[in-house]
C-alpha cells in the first residue's frame, strides 16, 4: 500500500514509524518543508521517498499526490488543514485522514469551538467573550478578573496569558499586564485576515491538564490513551508557554492521576463535539481529534480547547505502546469503518516524551536557529529508546541544525515513569551542541516528585467538583451583585458591563 | 537574619513594583529594619535601600532581588563586583565575610573567561562556590547587568530558599513558602543545601555544589522563625509546632487548669500542649499595633516596648486560673520576666507553669543567625532552681535534646542544634 504523509515534524515522524511497523507493508512517501532525517529515513527505508513543498500549499502538495498516487494520504498538522489540503485532495478523489477545512475549523477558531459548546451544552464549556475591536476588549479586561486572554486563532499554541488573580493587592499590575498584552495581541493577530474576532477572553479555571486524543470517522469516536503534555519550558513548570516539552502516559488507558469515569465523560465530551461539528458544518469529522482537558473544580473535565490533529509531542507517547495495526486503523477511518477496528495496546508500560531545544526557545526561534548537533542514535536506541526528529534539518554534509524550535523528541518506556525519565536522561545526553550552544529539556518529567504534585492537585480538585456535582452546580459560576440580583453568566454582570 | 525575595518575570509586560512591596511584606517576621533591592536599567545593576514603600517604588522593571533584615549593621550584605562588561550584585541573607571573597572571586574568574559562553555566570559561580566546599556560606542571591538571577542556598543548609512559580509569566524564590503564596504564585521546589539556580530569558538551571559537610536547618527556623502559614523544606511549620506542642505533656508534671501561648508563635504549641493533656488552650493575650519580634530586637528597651505592646493580658481568661504558659524558647529570660510580672502582678493567676519548646539555649550561635550573647543566655547561667525564682514562676520545663530529635525525624528533617549544646536534632 502506498501512503503519503503530510507534514514536517516530531508528530509526522511518530506517525510514519508507527504506519511503517503496518502488515500492510506499505511504502510511506512523505511531503515535508524540510529535510526532516527522520522522516527521511522511513520513506527511504520502505521503498518511498520525502518531497520538499510548502505543506500548507494545496497545489503543490496535489502535485506531489499526483506523481505518487498514493492509496491513503495522512495529514499530519493543522495548518494544511486551514489552508484547505484535505479540501483539493478529496476533490481530486484521493483517500484523506485529516480534518477537512470546515471540521479543522474546531481547532483554528477559538470563538467557533466555543459557540460550539453553548449552543450544544456541551459538558466542559467556559464563559467567554470574543472580542473583534482592540478598545472593546481592552475596556472588558479591565474589570474582567480573573481570566484567561488568548487569540481567537489557533498561532501555534502560543501567545496566552493566564492570570491567577485572587490578590486584589496586585489588582493594579494584574490589569497593566492585560490591557498591554491586549494591546500585544491584537497587533500580532492584525496578520491573520482569515478571521473575524481577534482575541477571546474566557473563565480563568485551574487544574491538571491532559490530552485525550481519538480518531473518529464521523461516527465512531475511538480514544487513544490519555497523555499528559509539559507545557512550561523549565524544570518543576517554571516559565513561559511552549508547544510542549514532553509528555507522560501509562500505564493503561488513564494517568496515574485521572479516573477512569474522567476518561470516560471526556470521550463523551469529544464524542458530542464531533456530532454538534458534523451537524453545525455540514461535513463528515475523518481524521484525529484530541481535546486539551483541564480537570477542574468548576466542572469536572473541561475542554481548554481542541486540536484537530494528534497532538505534539503526545502522539510520541503511542509509539511504543501501540500493537495494532495502526494504518488499518487509519484506512478504517477513511473507510467510515472505525467501529470495527479494536485499538490494542502495552498496557503495562509507563511512557515518556521529552523534547531537545536549542536555548532561546520558545521567545527567541532567532537565537534558537541554526546550531549544529550531533547525535549519537545508535546509543539511544541500545536503551531502547526512540530519537524523533522534529525542527531540525539535515544540511548536504550530514550535519544537523536548529530551527530553532524543539529539535529532537526522545521516546522511552519502562515500567515505571520514573525509571523512563532516567532512561531518557542517558538517551539525551548523547545529543551534542557542536557549538557550545546550550541545549534544553526538562529532566524533571516523568520525575515521582511531579507525580506526586500532580495527584495532590487532582484530589484537590475532585474533592471540589464532587462537591460541587452533589449540589447540582456544576459549570455554574454565580455572581450576586447586591441590588441587581443573581447572574449566572458572571460575563454579563453589571460589574464587567460597565 | 534576614529574608530573600527575587522575582523573575519572562514578559517584560510586568512592573513589578508591588510584587516587591507585598513579597517583602511577607517576610517581614524575618526583619524589617532595613530593606534592599536591586534591578537593572540601562545596562547597569542598581540598589535601592531604604523603606519597602520607598524601595518598591523605584523597582519598575519586570526582575529583581530584594530583602529584609532584622538589623542595621549586621544581617544584610550588599557587594557589587564588576568585570569588562559585566556586573552583578550579591545579597546574602546574613552578614559573612565570605560572601565578599566569593564575589571577588567570581568577578576575576569572569574577567579571564570565554565571552561567547551563554552560561558563564552559573559556571564561574559553581566553580567559585566548589572551592569553599565544607565551609559556611550563607544563602545569597545574585542579579547581573545582563538580567540574570543566582540563588544559592547556605551550604550548610542552615536558612531555607524556596522556588515558585506564577503561571507562565514568574518565577519566584523565597526565603519562605509564604511569600510565593502572597504573591499568588505556587510552589515548586525547596532548594537543597548547596544548590545554585540560575534563572534567565533562555535558561532556568539548577546545579548542586560540591560539599562535604554536615547540611542541615537552623532549628530556629522552624521553632521561631518561620510563620505558621509556611512549609519549609516540605515540612509545616504549624505541623511541626503543634507536634512538638503535644510532646510538651511528657515534660510537665504540674496539673494546670489553661494553656495559654505567648503570642504569635508560640500559639500552635500551645495548642499542641492543650490537646494533648485535654486542657482548654485560651487566647490570654492580645497585641497592640505592628506585630515586632522581640527575639530579634537587641537594644534591651525596644525589646521592651515590643513584648509589652503585644502582650496585652485577657484578664478574665487568666484570673485566679493554674496556667501552662508556652513558649517556643527563652533566651534571656527577658520576655517571660515581664509576661510573668504582668500575669502575677496585673492579672493575679493562681499558678505559672512555663514550658518552653526547646531544649536549654546554652551555646552561642556559631554562625550568627540569632543574636545571642552566652553572658545573657539564662540557661546557660542559671540552673533551674535560680531561674523559677528570678521568673516568679512555679515550674519551668524544657523539652529534651532527644524528644526534639524524635518529632525532627518523624518531619524527615534534620536540624542544626550547636545552641542547644548538640550537633544536630533529628
Amino acid at each position: 500500500m502506498k501512503v503519503l504523509l503530510v507534514g514536517s515534524g516530531g508528530r509526522e515522524h511518530a506517525i510514519a514509524l508507527m504506519i511503517s511497523r503496518s502488515t500492510y507493508d506499505p511504502n510511506l512517501y512523505v511531503v515535508s518543508d524540510h529535510n526532516n532525517p527522520g522522516l527521511l529515513r522511513v520513506a527511504k527505508s520502505t521503498g518511498g521517498k520525502l518531497y520538499r513543498a510548502k505543506t500548507t500549499n494545496p497545489q503543490e502538495v496535489l502535485k506531489v499526490a499526483e506523481e505518487v498516487s498514493p492509496d491513503v494520504i495522512v495529514i499530519g498538522p493543522e495548518e494544511p488543514q486551514f489552508t484547505g489540503v484535505p479540501d483539493l485532495l478529496r476533490d481530486k478523489g484521493f483517500s484523506v485522514f485529516g480534518a477537512s477545512s470546515r471540521c479543522a475549523e474546531i481547532e483554528r477558531s477559538k470563538v467557533f469551538a466555543r459557540t460550539l459548546m453553548w449552543k450544544y451544552s456541551i459538558p466542559g464549556r467556559l464563559y467567554f467573550r470574543a472580542f473583534s475591536s482592540l478598545e472593546e476588549a481592552r475596556r472588558f479586561v479591565e474589570y474582567a478578573g480573573d481570566v484567561v486572554v488568548k487569540p481567537a486563532r489557533q498561532v501555534g499554541g502560543k501567545g496566552v496569558k493566564v492570570l491567577r488573580e485572587n490578590q486584589a493587592y496586585l489588582l493594579e499590575e494584574y490589569r497593566d499586564v492585560k490591557k498591554d498584552f491586549v494591546v500585544k495581541l491584537f497587533k500580532e493577530m492584525a496578520k491573520y485576515v482569515d478571521i473575524d474576532a481577534k482575541v477571546l477572553i474566557e473563565q480563568r479555571v485551574e487544574g491538571v491538564e491532559y490530552t485525550a486524543m481519538t480518531v473518529t470517522d464521523g461516527s465512531y469516536v475511538l480514544a487513544l490513551p490519555l497523555v499528559q503534555d509539559h507545557p512550561h519550558v523549565y524544570e518543576y513548570d517554571i516559565g513561559p508557554e511552549t508547544g510542549g516539552m514532553g509528555s507522560i502516559s501509562g500505564p493503561g488507558w488513564v494517568l496515574p492521576f485521572i479516573e477512569v469515569d474522567e476518561f470516560k465523560r471526556t470521550i463523551e465530551i469529544i464524542d458530542n463535539i464531533v456530532k454538534a461539528l458534523q451537524t453545525e458544518v455540514k461535513d463528515r469529522y475523518v481524521g484525529a481529534l484530541a481535546g486539551q482537558m483541564m480537570l477542574t473544580a468548576l466542572w469536572g473535565p473541561t475542554v481548554i480547547e481542541f486540536y484537530s490533529r494528534f497532538g505534539d509531542p503526545e502522539i510520541s507517547n503511542m509509539v511504543p505502546v501501540i500493537t495494532s495495526d495502526f494504518l488499518e486503523m487509519i484506512e478504517r477511518t477513511i473507510d467510515g469503518r472505525l467501529a470495527g477496528y479494536k485499538l490494542e495496546i502495552r498496557d503495562d508500560v509507563a511512557v515518556v516524551v521529552k523534547a531537545v531545544a536549542p536555548a532561546g526557545y520558545p521567545l527567541n526561534k532567532k537565537v534558537a536557529a541554526n546550531h549544529p548537533i550531533n547525535v549519537d542514535e545508535g546509543r539511544i536506541k541500545e536503551l531502547g529508546c526512540t530519537l524523533l526528529y522534529a525542527s531540525v534539518e539535515e544540511l548536504g554534509d550530514g550535519t544537523l541544525r536548529t530551527h530553532g524550535s524543539r529539535a529532537f523528541e526522545i521516546v522511552c518506556y519502562d515500567e515505571s515513569h520514573e525509571k523512563a525519565s532516567k532512561k531518557a536522561e542517558l538517551a539525551i545526553s548523547y545529543i551534542k551542541s557542536l557549538d557550545s550552544w546550550p541545549l534544553i529539556h526538562r529532566s524533571d518529567i516523568g520525575s515521582i516528585e511531579l507525580l506526586k504534585q500532580r495527584h495532590h492537585l487532582a484530589m484537590r480538585i475532585r474533592r471540589t467538583y464532587k462537591a460541587r456535582a452533589r449540589r447540582g452546580l456544576l459549570g455554574t459560576s454565580i455572581v450576586w451583585v447586591p441590588g441587581k440580583g443573581i447572574f449566572f453568566d458572571p460575563f454579563a454582570s453589571p460589574v464587567m458591563t460597565r | 537574619m534576614g529574608g530573600l525575595l527575587a522575582l523573575y518575570a519572562f514578559d517584560d509586560l510586568w512592573n513589578l513594583s508591588n510584587h516587591i512591596y507585598y513579597g517583602l511584606t511577607a517576610l517581614d517576621h524575618r526583619g524589617s529594619e532595613k530593606y534592599v533591592a536591586c534591578t537593572i536599567g540601562n545596562g547597569k545593576v542598581k540598589c535601592y535601600k531604604g523603606s519597602k514603600e520607598r524601595i518598591s517604588k523605584e523597582i519598575t522593571t519586570p526582575l529583581a532581588i530584594a530583602a529584609t533584615c532584622s538589623n542595621e549593621d549586621m544581617d544584610i550584605y550588599l557587594g557589587t563586583y564588576s568585570t569588562n562588561d559585566l556586573e552583578f550584585v550579591m545579597i546574602g541573607d546574613r552578614y559573612s565575610k565570605i560572601i565578599d571573597i566569593v564575589g571577588e572571586k567570581v568577578a576575576s574568574r569572569l574577567s579571564s573567561s570565554n565571552t561567547s559562553i551563554a552560561n558563564k555566570v552559573l559556571t564561574a559561580f559553581k566553580e567559585v562556590l566548589d572551592e569553599f566546599k565544607g565551609r559556611d556560606i550563607p544563602s545569597f542571591l545574585a542579579i547581573t547587568n545582563r538580567g540574570e538571577i543566582l540563588a544559592y542556598r547556605s551550604s550548610k543548609g542552615l536558612t531555607p530558599l524556596t522556588l515558585g512559580g506564577y503561571g507562565f509569566d514568574l518565577a519566584l524564590i523565597s526565603s519562605e513558602s509564604r511569600a510565593i503564596d502572597i504573591l499568588g504564585g505556587e510552589v515548586r521546589k525547596w532548594l537543597r543545601p548547596n544548590e545554585l539556580l540560575y534563572l534567565s530569558k533562555y535558561a532556568v538551571e539548577n546545579v548542586r555544589v560540591n560539599s562535604n559537610g554536615v547540611e542541615h536547618l537552623c532549628a530556629f527556623e522552624l521553632l521561631y522563625m518561620a510563620r505558621h502559614d509556611s512549609i519549609v523544606d516540605g515540612v509545616s511549620v504549624y505541623e511541626f509546632r503543634k507536634f512538638l506542642g503535644r510532646t510538651l505533656a511528657r515534660h510537665l508534671d504540674a496539673d494546670v487548669d489553661i494553656v495559654v501561648g505567648v503570642p504569635e508563635t508560640a500559639i500552635p504549641y500551645a495548642v499542641g500542649l492543650a490537646q494533648a493533656i485535654n486542657k482548654p488552650f485560651e487566647i490570654g493575650f492580645v497585641g497592640t499595633g505592628r506585630h515586632m519580634r522581640s527575639a530579634l530586637r537587641i537594644d534591651p528597651l525596644q525589646k521592651l516596648i515590643a513584648i509589652h505592646l503585644k502582650m496585652n493580658p485577657v484578664v478574665h481568661v487568666l484570673e485566679g486560673k493554674k496556667v501552662a504558659l508556652v513558649d517556643d524558647s527563652m533566651v534571656t529570660g527577658a520576655t517571660m520576666k515581664t509576661v510573668s510580672q504582668i500575669l502575677r502582678y496585673r492579672v493575679g493567676v493562681k499558678e505559672l507553669h512555663v514550658v518552653i519548646a526547646s531544649p536549654p539555649l546554652v551555646k552561642s550561635c556559631p554562625y550568627r543567625l540569632m543574636p545571642i550573647d552566652i553572658k545573657s543566655l539564662l540557661a546557660a547561667n542559671l540552673d533551674t532552681e535560680n531561674a523559677v525564682k528570678y521568673l516568679e514562676v512555679d515550674s519551668l520545663t524544657w523539652i529534651k535534646p532527644e524528644v526534639m530529635s524524635e518529632v525532627a525525624r518523624s518531619f524527615n528533617i534534620r536540624l542544626c542544634g550547636k545552641c542547644f549544646g548538640v550537633d544536630f536534632v533529628g
